[in-house]
This record gives C-alpha cells, structure tokens and sequence, in this order.
C-alpha cells in the first residue's frame, strides 16, 4: 500500500461519470480536522466541497480547503480555544445560522475533527446535530489522543459519546493504535500520515460508490438506509492486494487491518458498505465470494451495501475498503429525525440517479441472491469451511462492553496495555 | 468418625470444587475434586448467573460424584474488585483488679474494633485477625498474662452487598450451606506459603484469569491484601488484539508459546495460529507474541508495585515474593516480576503431601479453602464455631437466605 497508487486511484474520479445531484461536503474541524482536509486528495471530485471550521484564523488562513468558516471571533479574536471544548461548543451554537447555510442541500456529511482538542471537541458535536437536521448522512472520522494523555483523553471520550448521538457512524482514529499502522520501521509520523491517507481512501470510497458508476452499483438511497440508524460503534477497515489471488491477499490484509482491531471497534456490523476497487482483470466470481466472505465475517445482515468498481489504474491491485456500524440501542433512531428522508425520494433527481442505476442494479441483487444459496451450500466448499469456523468462534471480545470501564490512574486497563505504551507489534 | 467439608472457587475462567475428608487426626485428605469452563464471570465477578450457576453446580456434582458422598456446606473463596480491605482496631483496658487478662477483655477489644459498618450496600466478607498486643508487646494468647492494655486489629475486607450475594445464591441453588467466605488470596497462600514464610513476611501474588489477587504477610499475620482487576484474560484480549486474531487462538498461542519477555534465541522463529495448515491459518513472529504479554505483565507488576508503597520492604519481606496461579506459569513471569517489583521473586511450590495432579498453581486457592477453613482463626478462648455462626447469621440476614 502505497501513496502512489491512491494517488493514481484519486485521478480517476474523473467528472465524466459522476452521478449528478448528489451532493456531499468534507468538513475540518479545528487543527487535526483542518490537516486532514489538507491530506485530502480529492481534487478531481467536483461534487464533493471542502470546508474548514476553525476558532484560530490563522490556521484557517494556511487550509487549503475552498470554503472556510471561522466561528468564535467574539471570544478568542481569531486565536484559539486552548483546548477548552466548551467555548468552542458555544462558539459553533453562536454561529448556527452560518453554519447552517454551508450544509444546506448536503446530502453526505464527512466530518473530520480531532476530538482530544478545543475546537474539534467542541464543535464538531454542534455541527453534526445541524448536519442532520438539514438531512444529510453524517459520517465523521475522529483522532483520538494517546491514552496517557489523560485529561485529554477523557475529555475525547466524553466528545466521541456526545458525537455518536448525532453522526450515521463515527470512526475513531486513536493515536494509540496508529502507531501499529505502517512497517515495523515506521516512524510516528509516517504512522499519522499512512493513517491519513487511509482516512482519505475511506471517504474516496465512500465518494465513489455514490457518484462513480460501476461494476456493482448501490445508490444513495440504499446506503442512506443502511446507515440510517444512529450510530453506536463503528468498524472501518482497508485492505490491498496484488497479483493473480489479489481479491484473496486484500482480504487477508483487511482482517489484519489494525483498525479493524481497537478495544472502541465492533466486531460485528448491523450496517455494512463494502466497496472493492479493482483492475480490469477484476473476476465477479471472486468478487460474490469476497463479499460473501466480509459479510460473514463482520455478521452484517440485510444493510449490506456492496459496491464493485473497475478501475484500469489498478492493474492486477485490488482495494477493498469497508465500514460499519452496530447499532447499540437496536431500533433506536437518531435524536434527529433527519427531515429529508422522505423529501430525498421525492426529489427529481434522485430518482433520476435511481433510474441510472436501474440496469446494474439486478446484478446487486443476483449477487445478494446468489450469495444466499452460497450460504445454505457453503458446507462442500472447502475454501470457505476456515471462515465458516472462524465466524462462529468470532463473538464479542472478553472486554467488549463500553459501559464499564477499569480504570487505573486514569487508564482503562481493559485496553490492551501495548496501545496504551504506544509499543508497536510487528505482525 | 471423619467429617466431610468441601471448597468452592467460582474463578474467573473455571469454576472449580472440591470435597475433603478430614480424619478423626484432624488430617485432610481431598476425595473429590472438579473443575468446570466458566463462562459466567468477568474480572472476578458473576455477570451471568446462570451460566456461572452452571458452571459451579456441573462441577460440584462431579466432585461429589467423585468422592461417593455428598457435601452440606462449602467454603467459598471471594474476590473481585468491588473487595477492598482495611485494617480496623480495637483495644481495651483488663478489667480485673489484679490486671491479669481476661477472655472478658479480649473480646471487648474485638468488638471495638469491629464496630466499624461498612458503608451501605456493603458488608465485611472476612476479618482476619493481626497480632494481639499486650502493653505494647505482641504475644500469641494473653489470657491469664499480666497487663493494663490489650490492643486487636483485624484486616477486613468489604464487598458489594450485589456481588457477594451473587456468590453465596450460586452455592444456595445447589441446596448447600456456606460455611464461611474466604479471601481468594489468604486461601491461595495458606497452601503455598507456609507458617515460616509468613512469619518471615512474604508477598503471594494469584495471578488468576479474570483478577490477581495479592496478599501480603508481616510476623506471621495479614498486613494487606488487594485484588488487580488485571488477569490473564487480559493477556488474551491483548494478543487477540495486538495479533488480530480470534480470542480462542489467542488463548491458544499464550498457553503454547507465551513468554513473559521476548526471548532473544527464538525471536525469529514464527508459530502457526491454528496450527493446523488450513487455509486462513497464518504465522505470527514468536517476538511479536512476548511483546504483547511483555508490556501487559510489566504494567500489571507497577501497579502492584504503586499499590504496596512501603510495604514492599526487603527487610519485611524475609520469606520472599511467591507467584501462583494459572498466570504464573507463564515462562519468565518471575523475573519480570523481580525486576519490577526490585526484590527476588519465585513461582510458589505446594507443600509434599498433596497429590501431584492437584498441586497446579491454578488450585491453590481452592485447596487452600479447604486447608484454611479447618484451622481455628478466632480469638483464644473463643470457640470457633460461635463466631462462625455469628458471621453468617448477620450474613443470611443482609441477604434474606437464611
């Protein structure tokens, strides 16, 4: 996995076959959300804007995001919040109008705030709740500080609660584990700079199954349903594979994705986007049974939402790219009721979208169908029996429950001790 | 004729029972011993009854089935981190007029001392009694002693009233009686620390599945004891984690190749996850392993370390720091220890006489119950059972199971 060829990836999201009328807005909040932005690598993604959010203009002034926001002014006159969260909490209600009329019409959210700082803590929560009001699905991806900063990290925590109650699914990037990112040789900061470009591939995935045209198309509405629900815990993932088994080896790499192995991750997934970008060469066959196989693994029931795109950059590579969300409180729906659900059917363009899809849609399905015969047959198929095995030993973790935590000095000691002394395992 | 008493642990990976037989000698002999997968418990606590009611219930039968005769009663060990102890003292002055001490008097001192409540929605699990002074001098029974002023403390530990009711219903459902509540750690150092060792002081850290319970002795008498919500589980979720693999393999790879510090003459070589060449299977570096375990059983030992201070003393400390078990015996477990800790550490032996199948470091607190429950620990002159039954009539009365 290396940066050239997710940069080789972004230069396909060429305008020619972008979905019209579907709209989506990348937001930075505070530093952390801010350098993101700046990592992004979306260019060629005309309908997709970027905003910065921030208390410090001067930090404002260096993004490179086109729209920008500064909220605040009255209290810190453009400086910034020095981690206190509240302030900014209030800076962003104070500028609820502003704020709402850059999220009017969205209809994907990328929210991107570090939640250990001020602004980003603060704010983000704010912007989330407004986002969801104006109907947009909220997908929010959060560096969390290192578990012995303290106070810091409590503060995080407190945040990332605070944000789940609004966002579709919120990813937590720890700094503890980013540090296992990357080769054993790694330096922290190729570790943060690997972890931002993964970051980038997600919301490129993301980006691309809802605008590009492909082998499997899903559109909108599907995903909009799949996530629906309020978010409880997350699982978001990557994996990259080269050669004649590249479908096999992508697999293999996304199960050993660290992110996909963090005490705050699920392991099984109520909400599921699986998006697998491959070369030409790219076989539907291995494509249902790689599918077949994320799904079973992450448990995902009927919101699967399965997207295949053909990329000729990608020669003999494949990218499978996933992201979930288990619904703690089942049935539970978001404190907002988003008002555009409805609204979004009715759109002309929408459906127009909807119609596009129309022709590749009965290969979703016969996928989704054939799959299902796969499932009830699986026993004679010797490749498969592993994973079979695998999913029934895979229930929840010995320490998986969120709501008790065994905290020592400030440390949950239920979180593996090596995340937590930033030790990294070579696996 | 001989009396039959059985042990209840209700540990964190098993559930384990055990039926005893003492002879008109007064020697123990185990007749019936079982042990049965928990899957009920957390970190020392029961957070499914059910299964945790299965677990034990399965494994009494078996050990009843085992010895051909049934229990009435258990001794049951406690642990879990809700327990938290405290030294609680009482005195009083000898009354009679030629200042020579009467039983009268000890008991006064005892009853001071344990005046204390716990705090609602608490209760004392155990008291252990400390040294009896007589006028500033200890002395082992001052009854008939000349003196003016008796002073008794007891080490007592408290509970959750939620939790330890939990554990005695688990023994009710199975229509047995409890004859008292145990700390895990005194249970598991009756056995593997011996009288010597803890009059020469000595440290005995129960490195269980779900907690590590510690258990320290000075001059032969309880000065500390504390539970670790940290055991091997943890260990388990951290290779499961670190390694990205499934819990059930890492509990494999621990038990088959886990070091508690990475092993420089092996550090290449890599060990398969499932081991058994079927697709999905893939090999993981021996380091990467011990790296994990490394930093958790470091941790674990600090935080002992923070919680003992001062009375991690050399010079207290005579009989040395001793590690049981299922956790200790993981390899090179002691030296890390040792080095964290800043004293010599050694894993625990059982002493001869106990039947080599049962002397697992993981059934020291079990055959320690056992060992425990039939020495007298109350005051001199007092009969054992009356203060028995006082515990636990106060005990059945907080939890309507009387």
């Amino acid at each position: 996995m290396t940066q050239d060829n997710f940069l080789d990836q972004d230069t396909v999201f060429s305008k020619t076959n972008e979905t019209p009328g579907i709209r989506a807005k990348i937001i930075g909040v505070g530093g952390a959300g801010l350098s993101l932005v700046d990592g992004l690598r979306l260019d060629n993604f005309q309908s997709v804007e970027q905003l910065a959010v921030d208390v410090d203009s001067r930090a404002l002034s260096e993004c490179i995001a086109s729209e920008k926001l500064a909220i605040g002014r009255r209290h810190t006159r453009g400086m910034g919040t020095g981690g206190d969260f509240a302030l900014a909490r209030k800076a962003a209600e104070e500028e609820k109008d502003s704020i709402r009329k850059k999220l009017d019409g969205m209809d994907v959210v990328f929210l991107l705030a570090g939640l250990g700082g001020g602004t980003g803590g603060g704010a983000v929560s704010v912007i989330a709740r407004l986002a969801r009001e104006a109907g947009a699905l909220v997908f929010a991806f959060c560096p969390l500080p290192f578990s012995w900063e303290k106070g810091r990290h409590a503060q995080a925590e407190d945040c990332m609660t605070e944000l789940r109650k609004f966002a579709n699914a919120v990813v937590p990037l720890p700094n503890d584990s980013l540090l296992q990112i990357g080769g054993a040789d790694a330096t922290a900061l190729e570790c943060f700079a690997e972890a931002g470009r993964n970051v980038s591939k997600g919301i490129s995935a993301i980006c691309s199954l809802i605008f590009r045209k492909g082998m499997i198309d899903v559109d909108f509405v599907h995903l909009r349903k799949a996530f629906y629900r309020r978010a409880g815990r997350t699982l978001f993932g990557y994996g990259e594979g080269e050669g004649e088994d590249a479908i096999r080896h992508a697999l293999r790499e996304l199960m050993l994705c660290p992110m996909l192995h963090l005490p705050e991750v699920s392991k099984a997934a109520d909400a599921l986007l699986i998006l697998i970008t491959g070369g030409t060469g790219m076989g539907m066959s291995a494509l249902q049974q790689a599918a077949l196989e994320i799904r079973e693994e992450f448990k995902a029931g009927d919101h699967v939402v399965f997207g295949a795109h053909v990329d000729e950059n990608m020669g003999n590579r494949v990218q499978i790219i996933v992201l979930g969300a288990t619904d703690l409180e089942a049935g539970v729906k978001a404190d907002v009721a988003p008002v555009a659900d409805q609204v979004i059917m009715a759109k002309p363009k929408s459906k127009q979208s909807h119609a596009s899809k129309l022709k590749s849609k009965p290969i979703a399905d016969s996928t989704t169908k054939g799959s299902k015969k796969t499932r009830t047959g699986k026993k004679d198929q010797v490749d498969q029996n592993t994973f079979e095995f695998m999913e029934e030993q895979n229930q929840r973790g010995i320490f998986d429950d969120l709501s008790s935590r065994n905290l020592y000095e400030g440390e949950d000691l239920d979180v593996p001790a090596y995340l937590r002394r930033g030790v990294k395992i070579a696996v | 004729m001989s009396k039959i008493i059985g042990a209840v642990e209700i540990g964190t990976s098993q559930a384990k029972a055990l039926v005893g037989e003492v002879g008109e000698d007064g020697s123990l002999n185990v007749v019936g011993m079982a042990s049965r997968p928990n899957e009920g418990m957390r970190k020392g606590e029961i957070v499914d009854f059910r299964k945790a009611a299965a677990a034990v219930h399965a494994a009494l039968e078996e050990a009843e089935k085992m010895s051909g005769t049934t229990v009435d009663s258990v001794y049951l060990a406690q642990t879990g981190a809700h327990l938290d102890g405290q030294m609680l003292r009482g005195s009083a002055f000898v009354a009679s007029s030629d200042n020579r001490v009467a039983v009268d008097d000890l008991q006064r001192a005892e009853s001071e001392a344990k005046r204390r409540q716990p705090e609602t929605g608490r209760s004392y699990v155990h008291h252990v009694r400390t040294p009896i002074v007589l006028d500033e001098k200890v002395v082992e029974d001052p009854v008939g002693l000349i003196g003016k002023k008796i002073d008794v403390g007891y080490w007592s530990i408290d509970g959750d009233d939620q939790a330890i009711r939990s554990a005695l219903h688990v023994i009710s459902n199975y229509s047995l009686e409890v004859d008292d509540l145990i700390l895990s750690s005194i249970a598991s150092a009756t056995m593997v620390a011996g009288p010597d060792l803890r009059r020469a002081g000595s440290l005995v850290i129960d490195l269980g599945a779900g907690v590590t319970d510690l258990v320290l002795y000075h001059q032969g008498y309880v000065a500390y004891t504390g539970v670790i919500p940290v055991g091997g589980d943890h260990v388990t979720g951290d290779l499961s984690m670190g390694l990205r693999i499934l819990e059930p393999y890492a509990e494999k790879l621990k038990i088959e190749h886990g070091k508690a510090s990475p092993d420089p003459s092996d550090d290449e070589e890599d060990v398969w996850i499932i081991g058994n060449k079927t697709i999905g299977d893939r090999s993981v570096s021996r380091k990467a392993i011990s790296d994990v375990i490394h930093v958790r059983v470091v941790e674990l030992f600090e935080i002992i370390r923070k919680e003992l201070g001062s009375l991690l003393d050399a010079n207290e400390l005579k009989g040395g720091i001793l590690l049981t078990g299922g956790g200790s015996q993981m390899p090179g477990i002691e030296q890390v220890a040792g080095k964290v800790l800043g004293l010599p550490v050694r894993k625990a032996g059982f002493p001869p006489g106990i039947e080599p199948e049962l002397a697992q470091p993981e059934n020291a607190t079990v055959l320690g119950l056992l060992h425990y429950g039939l020495q007298d620990h109350s005051l001199p002159g007092q009969k054992k059972d009356q203060e028995q039954t006082g515990f636990l009539e106060k005990l059945a009365h907080t939890f309507g199971i009387g």
